[in-house]
């Protein structure tokens, strides 16, 4: 491994330097451009704009070969990566850290910089890129890592370790100091989830910024009525990006991180979803603005805050501020101040030339009807709009929250439940109305008469699931039918359209989208069972009528959610399945030590049997005394109707370990008593082809061979191996050993050389201690085999989940509905620009 | 005034205070165990004692452990849950629950993960000069 200079870091710096100077002066260009309306000066702006890119590039693209080249005197390289992660992870280590994915949120916003450039007419293209490059600007500013004096501007991925720990005493010792390896990305992150999911999402972000930008160039140039035609397939196409990251990370979380559900109303994940219900609420009234010249202010105004949303969101999860209060937002890298200026600029600039241009904003002549399209799509889109705000409002519990006291927490998640319910029964109902007065001019009668079947067939749909699925909850029925309302409803208008032109059905489709997963969240996450066998269905009953009471005489109010299984007793859980437990592999293969448990599923009236495959891994952490903590990975049977998800909380090969580690822990303590540690030897002895059955394992004497002479000492009267097979009942491995036995004489006197054979996995240490010709056996010497045969048990804890697909198919109708709108707007943008 | 837009403003008012009230009620305060002991639901942050013993015990089912508070105190805290992942590289902790006779009870806990530097161990280091 060579190691490149300090010189590499420098222009590292260097590079990103450049591309913050390039983005600084094309300001100035673009700002005369669009100021004087000058072409000349804009096509230098382009050229500034496409060199800030490059340099960007450059600077990726050292960052990536560094981590590639394991460079671990740099900080990002040393604390994201290390000299065992695959080559597919040390690509995502490049935006695992906040540094670098600054970088990659800076490279999309520059690719599609480079779109606007070619598609944007006058007179937006000079002020709108003059925005991106402003928003630019911010974000470089923040991998700058300019020192003045005491303060530094933005953390630069290529500073070293020196220069990140100045007061660390090996640091102090010895300022040339270079780790042999990183401390390596977090295991949660190694997964493929993690390659597509965080690039999606800063493609979204880097789309949002545009509508935000159209808005502002709408403002400046006092043209306030064509923006949202170029900016509408841009908003959708940030929308369909955010959405499809959100789904990718509801999938991850529920499919690998063990977070039990698709969603948790995790600050994070808000944070996602806040910019996607604004932009969502931009994209209505843009849609109406296009149609009937109304509604410019709302369309400007949800532009300007679907982007202040990201960069606040971004300010929450980045400036270390949800520290307490989230489960994976990211610590602060002194970029609070940097963060907190970079969103009141862009809150201020975007409200500033809102208000400042008020005045001449169009008004609409005469108010629209309540059924109109206009009256409609409005309320739908406020709804959504106050669906964020409320959301908003949660997760900026740390700072709006000190209204209340000085220390706040986040809320409770029901205040996230009760309020965006009611609010989604609203929308559901005002969808279809929507739809129906979009596409054709109805009077309350004549609403009444078309909506008359999909009312009939909602209500029967509704009572059907109420009584299959035993719903008593008065709300949840009313909940329900709102949903099943915005499926038929929205379907009819489906079919209505495909039979006129296909082209159309965007919009109905994504409403269609919605009522699946209106339906889809309420059963899978109200009706959410764990499985249970029947003694502890019995116990969880006592506890909850309060009848359990712990031994200082409290009474228990959790139930148990956990199942415990031996191997091979079957159980019968929830009276639906008999569940066995039949062992686990272990291997070594993604991660050393991984064990993969074998669950089998089958039905009590027959079927075909199943398999779930948890898995349970050891993490080095230098945190806990034994330095080994063990992660889990769960598994899912996706079924149509319902979903089982399951991983393990315990088993007996991970408490064996545990006190394994313990021992080995105690004996490096100094006034240990070894004796203790031989005592556990144990010997066997048995015949060629005989087999012994100990502790969970099984010996089998296969046959001597004779020793390779060339290992021996010399003067060696005898060199014979065993061939051992040994079998471990609990994870059906089987491993071969061959120890040695010899004998040699040296001046005269006889010496047994016979080398101990670890069995690291099982923590097993053989010694192949005599040969008896006589009766034609040997003597084994085992140690660390336990003297009783503990049982193996797992402790599982799994749930049903019902109608999961159906969230994820009302998601994909959603992305559906998106792409169809997206090819609609765009396909006649590009028409208008070739005209 | 329009009627439409006094309308328009009651109704706003109405929805904000509603929502700003019904925040106000979900959100507690942060403590420590001392403060607890006299709170039916509380948020106490701390950092977890890894000098002291934890582990999830199969007989109880429960995940035991001992945590230091902002003030100092260090209490055992159970959870009736299964270590959750990444539980040991957690430098902050935010247990949810309530005291009972000196011991923590927590309904939810929340981890925060650190930036790996803080927790490394310099000693763990080799000099790349020797290696």
């Amino acid at each position: 491994m060579a190691e490149v200079g300090p010189v590499f870091g420098i222009l590292g710096k260097l590079t990103i330097t450049f591309s913050f100077l390039f983005c600084l002066i094309s300001l100035i260009y673009y700002y005369l451009a669009a100021k004087n309306e000058d072409e000349k000066k804009l096509r230098i702006g382009n050229w500034l704009f496409g060199l800030k890119g490059f340099f960007m590039i450059v600077a990726s693209a050292m960052l990536v070969w560094l981590i590639f080249k394991h460079q671990f005197q740099y900080y990002y390289v040393f604390n994201y990566t290390s000299l065992d992660l695959a080559p597919k992870y040390l690509w995502s280590a490049f935006y695992g850290g906040q540094e670098g994915s600054f970088m990659l949120w800076i490279f999309f916003s520059w690719l599609i910089g480079l779109g606007l450039m070619r598609w944007t007419r006058a007179p937006y293209k000079a002020p709108v890129l003059f925005f991106l490059g402003l928003t630019q600007l911010f974000l470089i500013s923040m991998i700058l890592g300019w020192r003045f004096g005491d303060m530094t501007l933005g953390a630069s991925p290529f500073r070293t370790i020196a220069e990140e720990m100045p007061n660390a005493p090996f640091i102090q010792a010895n300022p040339d100091f270079i780790p042999v390896d990183g401390t390596g990305l977090n295991d949660l992150l190694k997964s493929p989830w993690m390659m597509i999911h965080p690039p999606l999402l800063f493609v979204g972000f880097a789309m949002m910024t545009i509508p935000y930008c159209f808005a502002m160039a709408a403002l400046w140039k006092r043209k306030y009525n064509e923006w949202v035609g170029p900016a509408l397939p841009w908003t959708l196409g940030a929308n369909l990006s955010l959405l499809t990251a959100i789904f990718l990370g509801g999938y991850w979380a529920y499919v690998t991180l063990s977070f039990g559900g698709f969603w948790a109303w995790d600050p994070v994940e808000n944070a996602s979803l806040v910019p996607w219900l604004i932009g969502t609420a931009g994209i209505h009234t843009m849609i109406i603005q296009r149609k009937s010249s109304v509604a410019q202010k709302s369309s400007l105004i949800f532009a300007i805050l679907a982007y202040v949303a990201i960069v606040y969101e971004t300010f929450l999860t980045r400036s270390g501020i949800l520290s307490d209060s989230s489960v994976h937002s990211f610590v602060d890298l002194g970029l609070y101040n940097q963060l907190l200026i970079f969103m009141l600029v862009v809150t201020g600039v975007g409200l500033g030339m809102f208000f400042w241009r008020y005045k001449e904003l169009p008004s609409p002549d005469k108010e629209s009807k309540i059924l109109s399209r206009e009256f409609m799509t409005f309320t739908g889109a406020v709804m959504l709009f106050v669906l964020g705000l409320v959301i908003i409002l949660g997760t900026s519990s740390p700072i709006i929250g000190l209204l209340f006291n000085d220390n706040p927490t986040p809320p409770e998640i029901s205040f996230y439940n009760d309020w965006s319910m009611p609010i989604a029964i609203i929308m559901a109902i005002l969808t279809v109305l929507g739809q129906y007065l979009f596409w054709k001019k109805y009077d309350a009668e004549t609403l009444a008469t078309a909506l008359i079947y999909p009312l009939l067939i909602t209500s029967l749909l509704t009572l059907a699931s109420i009584i299959i699925g035993g719903v008593r909850n008065a709300y949840y029925m009313l909940y329900l039918f709102a949903g099943f309302f915005a499926i038929v409803g929205n379907s009819w208008v489906v079919g209505r359209l495909a039979i006129q032109n296909t082209k159309l059905i965007g919009g109905s489709l994504t409403h269609v989208g919605f009522g699946v997963l209106l339906i889809g969240i309420l059963a899978s996450t109200a009706y959410n069972r764990p499985l249970l066998d029947q003694n502890t269905e019995d116990y969880n009953a006592a506890v909850k009528r309060g009848e359990v009471q712990d031994p200082q005489g409290f009474t228990i109010s959790q139930t148990i959610e956990m199942l415990e299984l031996n191997l091979d007793e079957p159980k019968v859980i929830n009276d639906q399945y008999i569940v066995t437990y039949e062992g686990y592999d272990l291997s070594n293969q993604n991660r050393p030590g991984q064990q993969t448990y074998r669950i089998r599923f089958q039905e009590v009236d027959g079927g075909r049997p199943f398999y779930l495959y948890p898995e349970v891994y050891p993490m080095l952490a230098t945190s806990t005394p034994g330095n080994v903590s063990w992660s889990v990975d769960p598994d899912v049977r996706t079924g149509l109707l319902s979903d089982i998800y399951l991983y393990v909380a315990g088993s007996a090969f991970v408490d064996q370990r545990n006190k394994q580690i313990e021992r080995q822990q105690e004996l490096l303590q100094p006034a240990s008593d070894e004796t203790e540690d031989q005592l556990q030897a144990q010997t066997i002895e048995f015949e060629r082809g005989s087999i012994k059955e100990v502790g969970g394992f099984r010996f089998t004497f296969n046959d001597f061979i004779q020793a390779d002479s060339v290992n021996l000492p010399t003067n060696t009267s005898i060199g014979v191996r065993a061939q051992v097979e040994v079998f471990h009942f609990a994870s059906g491995q089987t491993y071969l050993i061959e120890p040695l036995f010899a004998l040699f004489e040296e001046e005269g006197q006889t010496f047994v050389l016979s080398p101990p054979v670890n069995l690291s996995t099982h923590d097993l240490v053989f010694q192949f201690t005599s040969v008896k010709p006589e009766s034609n056996s040997i003597e084994l010497s085992i140690t660390g085999l336990d003297e009783e045969y503990q049982e193996d048990w797992v402790l599982i804890v799994a749930e049903k989940k019902p109608f999961i697909s159906v969230v994820w198919t009302g998601t994909f109708l959603l992305m559906a509905g998106f792409t169809v709108s997206i090819f609609r707007h765009w396909g006649r943008e590009r028409k208008k620009s070739e005209e | 005034m329009k009627p439409k837009v006094v309308l328009g403003i009651i109704a706003i008012v109405a929805f904000t205070s509603l929502l700003m009230f019904n925040l106000g009620e979900s959100i507690s305060t942060y403590t420590d165990f001392e403060t607890a002991t006299e709170m039916s639901s509380a948020h106490v942050p701390g950092t977890w004692d890894s000098s002291k013993e934890y582990g999830f015990s199969k007989e109880t089912l429960q995940f035991t452990f001992y945590m230091k508070d902002e003030s100092g105190n260090v209490k055992k805290v159970i959870y009736p849950r299964p270590k959750p992942n990444n539980f040991e590289e957690a430098d902050r902790l935010v247990v949810i629950g309530e005291m009972r006779n000196d011991v923590f009870y927590a309904n939810e806990m929340l981890m925060k993960c650190p930036s790996k530097y803080n927790s490394a161990d310099p000693s763990d280091y080799v000099k790349a000069s020797e290696s």
